[in-house]
């Protein structure tokens, strides 16, 4: 029996599988079947200051249609957005707390903001709420013509910077791929001295319908086929950094598991599968990792990881190879 | 003085419009309306309220606002064009018959306009004092709507009215039913426990009033200070309730002390839940746990009702130089103006939308601004610092402008980045709000409540998700003014006694 434990953002883990941020993660309940399921570690489920604002808007509707809640003159109403983050955060803070007192597996909390002072106030509370490490979930779509890279690549590191000078726990931070020069911008994240990085966040994807022209959301899970280019990314960057790196996107079974580990992450965040296979999943990834150790004559993860990553392969160019090219395509 | 019940509640056929129209075309209305030509009412201005000086009044707790004489009460009761359509009616929360009111105060028949307003307004005093008649009445009167001037002063009317009945010693008491024998309770002492009181003895029920404080009147006595709204006042609303027959029970917290199952068994066959919306709210930014940093329910607690301001009592309260109070309506400006009373320097309001957005009073404001309290408008704290001591020492704000509207339509308060600069304080009084009281409904887990903690009613009984179980006022709304409360107890009320009387034939 292999040694399945790793560290991540100097957490001790079981074994390398965390359970990402969704509606997995969002009870105490959930949680505490992921963990006897066998995860090393949890992600909670976001907290959007997106989010809280369209409560905050659906609130201010309800209000003024419904004459029984408060008054046009009310204080309450006029710092509504106010009192609403303060009980959402109080139940995000809460269930922090029930989750640490009922199990043993670190969890990481996560967070999405949208203006900078709520990063820091909100990861605060975490952190004093008894969080093992925080995840912030920073997703800037550049779709604005108007904004250019560097104000984006700043705003990023802005916030990292402010976060992690006023918390002490260990601080991740989930990317994107969309940035002109990836390589660089993982590069700038690690010299913030950041703890971890998660190789990459999946965005909600429109859709819509062409026989009555609504929209709809599509992919909501992810596909094995959808690891690839994290594999690639983790590869080349993982040699090169010295913070923690989690893969996350696409990895539904032990291959996927392992490739990951070979690439150089040290850990990885599945959701999809959860959702589709049930959280009996975790066991058969953890047991198709172990049977792989076996075989391979490993004992520790340690031994492995990184061994495909750019840097160790044989073949460092395939990782920089995007053109199919007759030499390099099995396909005639 | 007795009054019979009103003739109103006889007349089952007749509409509010029907009697609204008879009433105009009573012989005392016409006289009066051709007492002087519509022409020369509307050529009048508004007459002033006589006030203190700024400079004299931001130094004691005296009511600012000393209250019309009979001649300067008739002066203004003359604008009043006792319109056809009286749309002042229906800005009324609880549809005070205002042109009625104000006729027989023209009349010089004080103590009848009192009575006229006590048909609908239990605490006319009260309202006549602290309703936002500028969004209410005074919003629906012909003088703005039509003519774009400044309305009738229908509040200071109101209050004239009651405060001369108080004063003549002739106050109007009720007519009593004779008892039934049936009790029911009524748990806080605010304007709506206390409007629901008003109607359930009148009605012949043995009505007991449980409040947790040992005080009588709720936010009328804890909340609003004695500038606003004097204590004495509010004590002699109470006294008519006693001496209908009210009885009060003061430190009796129901939930703690007794649960409601207690007072069931002790014969208590009916329920009005108003136990208010007075639990504090913070902003939850850094170093608001500094010490000095109050929420504007304590600040106000400790001076209104503790008498912290009053070297004789032994309730402290730090009030210093520099005190700045987060918040732009009605509580804040009360927080800010008795900062001013308690000595400061400098009473700051810093509210993160501009003057024209504060929720307070128009002239709530206006007295504020004239006592030199500051208004940082477009500002909100983001951080609070403090002394070796763990007092606070600073405060760091954040200017604001006016981004898109809300789903409400007003423009939201966006942070200008990089705008922070420090100022210094030595007392914050958080004022952004109040949350419903949770000790009733945490005592009472099949009670329905909202998301917002507050008990779910049906709208026109009042009656809650369990039968015996009746709610107003803040409770119920979140946030609101007295007189919605007090509409809500006479609503709640009504339904009760329904609910009774059904009960009763049921039996």
């Amino acid at each position: 029996m292999a040694d399945l434990t790793t560290k991540y953002l100097g957490l001790s883990l079981s074994n390398p599988l965390i359970i990402g941020s969704s509606g997995l993660t969002d009870s105490v309940d959930n949680i505490g079947e992921l963990e006897r399921a066998g995860a090393g570690a949890v992600v909670l489920k976001s907290l959007f200051e997106e989010q809280i604002m369209m409560e905050v808007d659906a609130s201010l509707r309800e209000a003024y249609q419904n004459d029984m809640i408060y008054s046009a003159k009310s204080e309450t109403l006029d710092y509504i957005d106010i009192h609403i983050k303060e009980r959402t955060l109080s139940a995000y803070i809460e269930l922090i707390k029930e989750v640490k007192n009922k199990v043993m597996i670190p969890v990481i909390a996560s967070v999405n903001c949208i203006s900078s002072a709520e990063w820091v106030s909100f990861a605060n509370q975490f952190e004093e709420a008894g969080a093992d490490a925080l995840e912030l979930n920073i997703a800037i779509l550049p779709s604005d013509e108007n904004t250019g890279p560097e104000s984006i690549e700043n705003t990023y590191l802005d916030i990292i910077n402010r976060v992690r000078s006023q918390v002490k726990i260990p601080v991740s931070v989930k990317i994107s791929p969309c940035f002109t020069n990836l390589a660089m911008m993982v590069r700038k994240i690690a010299d913030t001295g950041i703890n971890g990085l998660v190789l990459f966040n999946r965005f909600y994807t429109p859709d819509f319908d062409i026989n009555n022209f609504s929209e709809k959301s599509s992919n909501t899970f992810s596909t094995p086929s959808e690891a690839g280019n994290v594999r690639r990314w983790m590869g080349i960057v993982s040699p090169r950094l010295k913070c923690d790196l989690a893969a996350s996107t696409g990895i539904h079974n032990s291959e996927d598991l392992i490739k990951q580990l070979l690439a150089g992450a040290r850990a990885v965040q599945v959701v999809s599968t959860i959702y589709k296979n049930g959280r009996d999943q975790i066991q058969k990834m953890l047991g198709g990792l172990n049977q792989w150790m076996d075989e391979k004559g490993y004992n520790k993860i340690d031994q492995f990881r990184g061994k495909m990553s750019q840097a160790e392969t044989s073949n460092p160019a395939a990782y920089e190879r995007i053109q199919f090219m007759k030499y390099f395509s099995e396909i005639q | 003085m007795k009054l019979s019940l009103p003739e109103k509640q006889n007349r089952n056929m007749e509409t509010t419009q029907d009697i609204l129209k008879s009433e105009r075309q009573q012989s005392w209305r016409e006289d009066l309306r051709k007492s002087m030509k519509a022409k020369e009412r509307t050529s009048r201005e508004r007459v002033k309220m006589l006030e203190q000086d700024p400079h004299i009044r931001n130094k004691n707790h005296t009511e600012v606002n000393v209250g019309l004489t009979e001649e300067m009460a008739i002066k203004e009761a003359q604008r009043c064009l006792d319109c056809v359509d009286p749309t002042c009616i229906s800005g009324c929360p609880v549809n005070i018959n205002i042109p009625k009111f104000i006729k027989r105060i023209e009349q010089g028949e004080f103590l009848e306009s009192a009575k006229v307003l006590k048909e609908t307004n239990a605490l006319p005093a009260v309202c006549g004092r602290v309703c936002p008649q500028e969004v209410q009445c005074e919003a629906s009167c012909f003088y703005v709507q039509k003519l774009k001037k400044d309305p009738v002063a229908i509040g200071h009317l109101e209050r004239f009215a009651a405060d001369y009945e108080r004063n003549s010693g002739n106050i109007s008491v009720p007519e009593v039913e004779e008892r039934n024998g049936i009790k029911v309770a009524i748990i806080g002492s605010g304007p709506a426990g206390l409007a629901v009181a008003g109607d359930m003895i009148k009605w012949g029920y043995d009505v007991t009033v449980f409040e947790a404080l040992h005080e009588i009147g709720g936010v009328l006595k804890y909340g609003i200070p004695e500038f606003r709204l004097p204590n004495e006042i509010v004590d002699v609303e109470i006294e008519n309730l006693r001496q209908m027959g009210v009885k009060f029970e003061t430190n009796f917290i129901v939930g703690k002390t007794s649960s409601v199952d207690d007072l069931r068994k002790e014969g208590f066959e009916a329920f009005f839940v108003g136990s208010g919306a007075g639990l504090p709210k913070f902003m939850n930014i850094p170093g608001e746990n500094y010490r000095r940093i109050f929420s504007s329910n304590e600040y106000l607690t400790r001076v209104n009702l503790m008498n912290a301001a009053n070297p004789d009592y032994d309730t402290p309260v730090f009030s210093g130089k520099n005190v700045a109070v987060i918040g732009g309506g009605n509580t804040a400006m009360d927080s800010v103006r008795t900062s001013k009373r308690l000595g400061a320097d400098r009473s700051m309001i810093i509210y993160r939308r501009s003057i024209e957005e504060m929720p307070a009073r128009v002239e709530e404001i206006k007295h504020a601004q004239e006592e030199d309290v500051e208004f940082m408008n477009l500002n909100s704290p983001v951080e609070y610092f403090a002394d070796e001591n763990g007092n606070v020492n600073k405060m760091r704000v954040q200017k604001m402008e006016l981004g898109e509207p809300d789903s409400s339509g007003r423009r939201r308060p966006v942070p200008v980045e990089g705008s922070e600069y420090d100022v210094e304080v030595d007392t914050v009084v958080v004022a952004i709000g109040v949350s419903p009281n949770p000790l009733i409904p945490a005592s009472m887990p099949e009670l329905d409540v909202t998301d917002w903690g507050t008990i779910k009613v049906d709208k026109d009984s009042m009656q809650a998700s369990i039968e015996d179980i009746f709610a107003g006022g803040d409770i119920v709304r979140g946030g609101a003014t007295v007189i919605l409360a007090m509409g809500d107890g006479r609503k709640a009320a009504k339904g009760m006694h329904e609910y009774l009387k059904e009960k009763v034939r049921n039996k």
